[in-house]
C-alpha cells in the first residue's frame, strides 16, 4: 500500500504531467500556451550526463532508458523521448544487421553508433530490381533485402541455416520485448517526473526510403536521371505502406506527433525538380491521410529545408509541427509559423563549444523573433549528442523557463 | 491518397487470410476467430520487416 507522501507525490506528478502535457498540445497546435514548451532530443547527451558509455545506452536499452529518466527527473524538460539513442544494437545484433558501426565493437564505446552506407555496387537494392520491388514491397524486404542486409539471413532457395533461423527467431522477440519495454519507460517517465513522451510512430519519406536503404544516395542519384520513372513508381509503391506504418504506431490520444526524420530528399542533394516531381508529390498525401486521421507529424527537417518552405505550406493548418536544423528559424517562421508550430532552431555547435552566455543570448533571440504569440517548442538544432556541455543544457533549459513565461 | 495500382499485399499483411484459408480443412467451428487471429499474428511479421527498414 503506498504511504500518505507517496500518494501526494503521485498526485503532484500527475498534476505536473498534465500542465506539461497540455502546454506541449497547446504549442503544438500552434496556439500560445502558458509557458514555452522545453522538448529537447536528448539522446547521448543522456548518457554523458548520467555516467554511461556510448556503448553502454546503444547496446543496453535499459541504460538508455535509465538514463532519459535521469535527465526527465533532472532537467525541468516537458516532454522527451523515451529512448532517442533509438537504434538499439543488441536488436541489430540479433537481427545479423551489417550497416551499423557498433559502440565497443565496430568503433570506440565512446563514439555513437554509425550508419555505413554501402558502395553504389553493393547497394542493397541493384537498378534493374525496381520492378520487382514495385510489385510486391513486403516480400522484396524479406526475399531480396533481409538476406543482403544480414549477415545471417540466407537468400531464397540456399539451404536453411541455424543462423538464419535464430535471426527471425531472436530478431522478433527482441524487437517484441524493446517495443513493449517502450509502455513501460513512457509511464515511468509520467509517474517518477511528470514528463510527457514526446512522440509516437515513425515515418519516414518514400523517396529517403529508397536513398537511405535501398539504392543509397548515390544510386538514386544515379537513377534519378536514368530512370525517374522507376523511382517515382517505387515511391507510390512504398506510399501505403509507409502510411499504415505510421498510423499503426501514433499515439491512439492523437495528443502526440508522429516523428517524421527528413533526410537527403532536399536541394542541395537533389534539385528542386526532383523533390517537385519525385519527393514531394509521394509525401504530400501520405501528410494528408495522416491529417485525415486526426494525428499531427513531426517534420524532423535535419539540414536545411528552407528552398522547400513553400511546399510544406500547402499542407493544411495545424497538420505538421515543423523543427528547424540547420536552416535559418526567423525564415521559417515568417514563411509558415503561421500555420504551424515550429521548434529547435538553438545550434549544437553553441550548446558544445559556446558559453551559457551565448546559449542564453541566442534562445533570447530565437524566442524574441520566433515564439511571441506561441507555437513554439524549445530545442536544440539536431539531436544532442554527448558533445554538448551539461552547464549549456542548462542555461538552454533555465533561461527558457525565465524568459519563456506568456 | 492518390489513384494508385493497388499493392499486390496489403500494408499489414503478409500471408492473407484468403491465401491460408485454402490450406485449410473445412473450419467447423468459429472461423472468424480463426481469422481473426491469423490476421493479428501475420501482422506482427509484417511490424518487424518494415521496422527494420524504417526504424532499425
Amino acid at each position: 500500500m503506498a504511504k500518505p507522501f507517496d500518494i501526494a507525490q503521485d498526485k503532484d506528478m500527475e498534476q505536473l504531467y498534465a500542465e506539461r502535457l497540455k502546454r506541449y498540445v497547446t504549442a503544438m497546435r500552434n496556439e500560445k500556451p502558458d509557458k514555452i514548451p522545453i522538448r529537447p532530443f536528448v539522446a547521448e547527451f543522456t548518457a554523458k550526463y548520467a555516467g554511461y558509455t556510448c556503448q553502454e545506452v546503444t547496446h543496453d536499452f535499459e541504460k538508455a532508458f535509465a538514463a532519459a529518466r535521469k535527465c526527465a527527473a533532472d532537467f525541468d524538460w516537458d516532454a522527451v523521448v523515451g529512448n532517442m539513442v533509438y537504434v538499439w544494437t543488441g536488436l541489430t545484433q540479433a537481427i545479423g544487421t551489417k550497416y551499423y558501426a557498433v559502440p565497443g565493437i565496430d568503433i570506440s564505446p565512446d563514439i555513437g553508433f554509425q550508419y555505413r552506407e554501402p558502395s553504389e555496387e553493393e547497394a542493397f537494392m541493384k537498378p534493374d530490381e525496381y520492378d520487382q520491388f514495385i510489385e510486391d514491397p513486403t516480400g522484396f524486404l524479406f526475399n531480396v533485402w533481409l538476406p543482403r542486409i544480414s549477415a545471417d539471413v540466407v537468400e531464397i532457395g540456399e539451404p536453411a541455416s541455424y543462423r538464419n533461423n535464430l535471426s527471425f527467431l531472436k530478431g522478433g522477440m527482441a524487437m517484441l520485448n524493446y517495443f513493449n519495454a517502450f509502455g513501460k519507460q513512457n509511464e515511468l517517465l509520467r509517474t517518477e517526473s511528470g514528463t510527457v513522451s514526446a512522440i509516437s510512430g515513425i515515418l519516414k519519406a518514400p523517396f529517403d526510403i529508397i536513398a537511405d536503404k535501398l539504392r543509397g544516395y548515390l544510386g538514386l542519384v544515379t537513377d534519378v536521371m536514368e530512370r525517374p520513372d522507376k523511382v517515382l513508381a517505387a515511391c507510390e509503391a512504398l506510399m501505403p505502406h509507409l502510411l499504415h506504418v505510421a498510423l499503426s504506431g501514433a499515439d491512439p490520444d492523437k495528443n502526440v506527433p508522429i516523428g517524421f526524420w527528413m533526410h537527403r530528399g532536399c536541394v542541395p542533394f537533389f534539385s528542386q525538380e526532383h523533390f517537385d516531381k519525385l519527393y514531394w508529390p509521394t509525401l504530400k498525401p501520405i501528410i494528408e491521410g495522416i491529417w485525415a486521421k486526426g494525428h499531427q507529424v513531426l517534420f524532423y527537417a535535419e539540414g536545411n529545408w528552407n528552398a522547400h518552405l513553400n511546399a510544406f505550406a500547402e499542407l493544411p493548418e495545424k497538420a505538421i509541427v515543423y523543427h528547424v536544423d540547420m536552416a535559418d528559424i526567423f525564415e521559417v517562421h515568417k514563411a509558415i509559423g503561421h500555420k504551424f508550430c515550429i521548434s529547435g532552431g538553438i545550434p549544437n555547435f553553441l550548446l558544445s563549444y559556446g558559453t551559457a552566455d551565448e546559449v542564453r543570448d541566442y534562445c533570447k533571440k530565437v524566442i524574441d523573433g520566433v515564439a511571441r504569440d506561441g507555437g513554439y517548442i524549445m530545442d536544440a538544432s539536431a539531436i544532442v549528442q554527448d558533445d554538448a556541455r551539461v552547464e549549456n543544457i542548462k542555461a538552454m533549459t533555465d533561461f527558457t523557463r525565465e524568459y519563456g513565461v506568456y | 491518397m492518390t489513384e494508385q495500382k493497388k499493392p499486390k499485399r496489403k500494408p499489414g499483411v503478409c500471408i492473407p487470410w484468403e491465401e491460408k484459408l485454402k490450406e485449410l480443412p473445412e473450419i467447423s467451428g468459429d472461423k472468424e476467430l480463426v481469422q481473426k487471429v491469423w490476421e493479428d499474428i501475420d501482422a506482427l511479421g509484417y511490424v518487424y520487416i518494415w521496422q527494420c527498414l524504417l526504424s532499425f
